[in-house]
């Protein structure tokens, strides 16, 4: 039986507590910010992982965005992922998720013959969760969101699955080829592994496509593939904590917190 | 571990693996049993910490994941007992080493090893706030050409409420000593301390490495560190920087200060101070006269010693990597050194690093002790600089 | 540009909001986006409905009648007895076809994100997730979205004006629910649904619901430290009043009052709630790590040096066995 051939989603998102909206252009400051692998994704990385140590698997990480994500994203190839494809052109920028989720597809697509595709719950930056169904959608393969753990059953073409739902779980089989989402923290991404390090850092050939190398509808993509439109931003009052001390006798002070409690709970 | 209880398969491929990642370091180990003996977690544990088997086993091959291996707190009092002079604090994080290469590391460290990598810091806070601490105190980005020294402050004390005390209480007392000192600000690299402790040490050489890189760009050579943590693994772990490079912990620098008449001490201090060497300063860099150095000179300290002191200090527990492990009650370390201080009759115990600070304060909490307190040395230099001190505004 | 399946031109002025079958009714979100929808359907002189998939469930169109709707549009097939991704979506598309709605709404749960992320695909068509507010325009027959992003740093304005419908989505607790109105009634509208087994690929094999406890979920936390002298039944207490969740300090769970499962901090766990109340507390950072993310941060402790003053909204010097006894009377007073 050949390799188990898994895709991992991943991208590179600005750190959360360094975003700046320049109030003019209503746009993003990114000059000077920090950048991480969005940390759902590494949960996402690692449960691909977890399935290559107990078979034989190989794991392709997929990203869209700009080109320096490239070295940042290295790092997954240095954690045991065997390819790096990168969806890099100006055409794919400004993209909302049915864009975003177009293209990734169509990259999955020129991969080809893929069993499973992981992505992150969600992403830090737009949190919004929709990657992963929206992806499935694309794909025409089923989904199961919220995974915590995970096996594969070769044989019956099935993943059995736990997701996490409100007040507990449920355990899914899912007919494969299948979009996986992982649930954030529910594993331990593993460290790099240093044997592989200098290959995934240096050697390792990424591979760039652009708009042209992909088979892309033109209005499907970037900013022209994308519904949603921005009509106002701005940044919300950074939380400095008040530090104001209530007074009172502790009938008094009570009714002071009940009266908080009250206007931020409903 | 099962060694002593007849015969055992030893695993070839696997002697060969702790042979070459302990450079063969257990070697001289002769079965003593002194290490084991002198080990702290003999005074809190039935069963003491069988540093010798551990040993035993990496001579021979044998290695289980074992929490014995990540007890260690890498206190260094085997060392100073064993006869044969096996650097036994090495070996232990070079079986850690093995176990991150074999992925079976306990629950918890991994994001460590992340947070430094994405954070510059163990402690998971955001790389842009390392210097809100400091907001208003003014400090200078170093520059070589008009420094002294360059101050370090370390993660800890960037992050941690109660040791950012102590970093206000050293920027004040250089402040009055007329010191001309800069600070790397957010560009400070963690020295990666965690991660050398931890066992992961070809991830610690790139942390090392690029410390180097950012020292040799700002063109360090005299670096005052606040933590032993930091001052050791500058002093004793990083490759060579160049020529001139000195770490100093700032307990010598103060002392130094005190004893070129830069700096003298006036405040009283009315109280029985006990002095707990950390581990890192007292034993490991045998720095155990500047802080008594800077004590006395304090008016009305009565300095008393405590039964584990200097190169015989008693380790607070948080050392090795332990202040990311859960340590149960009853089996801290830190306890024992509290109850020391009590029988001693001291008012406060004094210190000079951040991680016992910690721990002795915690156990001083949940001990119920109300009449010790935990002083860092930086803060009683900064308590006995007197009123004068406090009105002068020193330009760098 | 891509377009979606209908334009705006040939939608119908109506809001749809997906009603998600919990227990015996529908999940609370539904409820809330009902409440609000007819809110915003009262202004605007459009028609809110409901869009209700299950197996035999015609009888609970009534529920969602006395919350608001004016129309319940009701998707009833054996297939669809159990939420199904692939299944809820073929069927809803069916009945988006025909009924063409300006907006739809979805709650933001686990099955509501998965639908919503599929459709807005499935139909071209915007989806702004986890919405924190919603405004109609009705001169331009927008529906703008307000969410936050970068982990709540930054506030946007979303809208898709040439693609329908527009989909978001709210999370529960976004928006209050009106009291039902038993003599409320509305019209049903049954659409013949067309589902294969085949379509179905995902089944679900065991469900455990209800076990465990999960700090990180909980909207109040209520952590106890060693001030409390391990009184955490106050704290229960006072927990069950708000919906909240019991935490603790380490030393508590070390003198063995409570669980380590509760334990919050660097070597515990992490929650980001709304509140997070403190009794009896210092405030060491390895504990301030657990909470710091909290939106608001309550601290009560009898030394007014406590370092959890410098981290929290609203200080209070007091001791905690004084403050708990009279909030929780003034809570159980409040609900009365």
């Amino acid at each position: 039986m050949s390799d188990l051939e898994i895709v991992v989603c991943m991208k590179v998102v600005p750190k959360s507590e360094e975003i700046r909206v320049d109030k003019e252009s209503l746009l993003l400051e990114r000059t000077g910010v920090r950048s991480e692998i969005n940390p759902p994704d590494m949960n996402a990385l690692e449960m691909a992982l977890l399935l290559k140590d107990d078979q034989p698997a190989r794991i392709s990480i997929l990203s869209m965005g700009p080109p320096f994500f490239e070295p940042i994203l290295r790092v997954g190839l240095a954690m045991g992922a065997e390819r790096f494809f990168l969806m890099s052109d100006r055409e794919f920028a400004g993209a909302d998720t049915l864009a975003t989720t177009y293209t990734l597809a169509q990259g999955i697509e020129k991969i080809g013959d893929i069993d499973l595709i992981f992505c992150g719950e969600e992403s830090a930056d737009g949190a919004t969760g929709q990657v992963p169904p929206g992806l499935a959608e694309w794909l025409d393969t089923p989904q199961v969101t919220l995974a915590t753990e995970l096996t594969v059953d070769r044989k019956k073409r099935i993943a059995r699955v736990r997701r996490e739902i409100k007040g507990g779980h449920e355990i899914q089989e899912v007919d494969l080829p299948a979009v996986i989402s992982v649930k954030t923290a529910s594993n331990e991404p593993r460290f790099i592994d240093y044997h592989r390090k200098p290959w995934a850092f240096e050697e390792a050939k990424v591979v760039i496509w652009g708009h042209d190398d992909v088979d892309v509808e033109d209005g499907y993509i970037g900013l022209r593939g994308s519904p949603t439109v921005v009509s106002g931003l701005r940044e919300a009052e950074v939380r400095e904590r008040r530090k104001e001390f209530l007074r009172g006798s502790p009938e008094e002070v009570a009714k002071e917190i009940a009266k908080r409690l009250q206007g931020i709970l409903t | 571990m099962t060694v002593d209880k007849g015969p055992i398969e030893i695993d070839d491929a696997l002697w060969e693996e702790l042979i070459e990642i302990t450079d063969g370091k257990a070697a001289p180990c002769y079965q003593c049993g002194v290490c084991t003996a002198i080990c702290p977690w003999g005074l809190v544990r039935d069963e003491p910490l069988s540093v010798r088997s551990i040993m035993r086993g990496a001579q021979l091959g044998l290695l289980e994941a074992e929490e014995a291996i990540w007890l260690c707190t890498a206190c260094g009092q085997c060392e100073i007992y064993c006869p044969r002079g096996v650097p036994i604090v090495e070996v232990f994080q070079s079986l850690r080493q093995l176990l991150w290469e074999k992925r079976k590391t306990p629950a918890g460290l991994t994001p460590i090893l992340w947070s430094v990598y994405w954070n510059n810091n163990p402690l998971s806070q955001p790389p842009s706030q390392r210097m809100d601490w400091a907001d208003g105190l003014n400090l200078q980005i170093f520059d070589s050409t008009k420094h002294e020294i360059l101050l370090y402050f370390g993660c800890t004390a960037s992050y941690d409420s109660r040791a950012q005390s102590v970093a206000r209480a050293i920027v004040e007392v250089l402040r009055a000593a007329d010191v001309s000192f800069g600070i790397l600000g957010e560009e400070e690299p963690c020295c990666g301390e965690a991660v050398l402790r931890l066992g992961h040490s070809p991830y610690f050489q790139d942390v090392a490495q690029h410390a180097v890189d950012i020292f040799e760009k700002f063109d360090v050579s005299k670096l005052v560190a606040l933590s032993p943590h930091c001052y050791d693994v500058f002093r004793n772990h990083y490759p060579n920087i160049n020529e001139s490079f000195e770490p100093l912990h700032y307990t010598e620098y103060i002392a130094n200060l005190i004893e070129a008449d830069r700096l003298t001490l006036v405040g009283n201090l009315s109280s029985k101070i006990s002095f707990h060497d950390p581990c890192l300063l007292g034993r490991v860099n045998e720095l155990t006269d500047p802080p008594r150095a800077i004590l006395e000179t304090v008016p009305d300290a009565h300095v008393i010693e405590m039964p584990h002191s200097g190169p015989d200090t008693l380790c607070c527990g948080g050392g090795g990597g332990r202040m990311w492990m859960e340590t149960p009650p009853g089996e801290r370390f830190s306890d024992l050194r509290v109850q020391e201080a009590l029988d001693v009759g001291a008012d406060i115990i004094a210190t000079a690093c951040p991680l016992c600070i910690s721990c002795l304060e915690d156990s001083i909490g949940s001990m119920g002790v109300t009449k010790l307190k935990v002083r860092d040395i930086a803060e009683i230099t900064q308590m006995a600089l007197g009123q004068e001190s406090k009105n002068d505004v020193v330009e760098e | 540009m891509v377009a979606s399946l209908y334009a705006p031109s040939e939608a119908n002025k109506a809001l749809w909001v997906f009603l998600e079958i919990e227990g015996d009714g529908f999940a609370s979100v539904s409820v809330e986006l009902l409440s609000k929808g007819r809110d915003l359907a009262d202004r605007a002189g459009w028609t809110l409905c409901g869009l209700l998939l299950g197996s035999d469930i015609s009888d609970r169109a009534n529920q969602a009648f006395q919350y608001g709707a004016d129309e319940v549009w009701l998707l009833d097939h054996p297939l669809l007895a159990q939420f199904d991704v692939c299944g809820y979506s073929h069927a809803t598309m069916q009945a988006i076809k025909e009924g063409k709605p300006s907006v739809f709404l979805l709650g933001a749960t686990a099955n509501g994100r998965d639908l919503a992320g599929r459709l807005a695909v499935r139909l071209r068509t915007g989806l702004n997730a986890d919405c924190t507010d919603l405004i109609l325009d009705e001169d331009r027959a927008v529906l703008i979205s307000e969410v936050t992003g970068f982990g709540g740093g930054v506030i946007a304005l979303l809208e898709s004006a040439e693609h329908c419908p527009q989909m978001s989505t709210v999370r529960p607790g976004v928006f209050i629910a009106n009291d039902p109105d038993p003599s409320r009634q509305g019209d049903l509208v049954e659409m013949k649904v067309n589902l294969k087994k085949a379509e179905i690929r995902s089944r679900i094999v065991a469900r455990h619901v209800g076990e465990g406890v999960d700090l990180t979920q909980a909207p109040v936390l209520i952590c106890g430290g060693r001030g409390i002298d391990g009184d955490f039944e106050s704290l229960r207490e006072l927990a069950a009043l708000v919906d909240g969740e019991v935490g603790a300090t380490r030393p508590p769970v070390d003198e063995g009052h409570i669980d380590r499962e509760r334990q919050v901090g660097q070597t515990g766990i992490v929650c980001r709630p709304k509140v997070a109340l403190n009794f009896g507390i210092s405030g060491a950072f390895h504990f301030i790590v657990g909470i710091q993310d909290a939106e608001t941060i309550i601290a009560i402790n009898t030394d007014p040096e406590a370092p959890i003053f410098n981290h929290a909204d609203y200080c209070i010097v007091e001791n905690a066995h004084k403050i708990l006894p009279a909030l929780i009377k003034t809570l159980k007073t409040e609900r009365e």
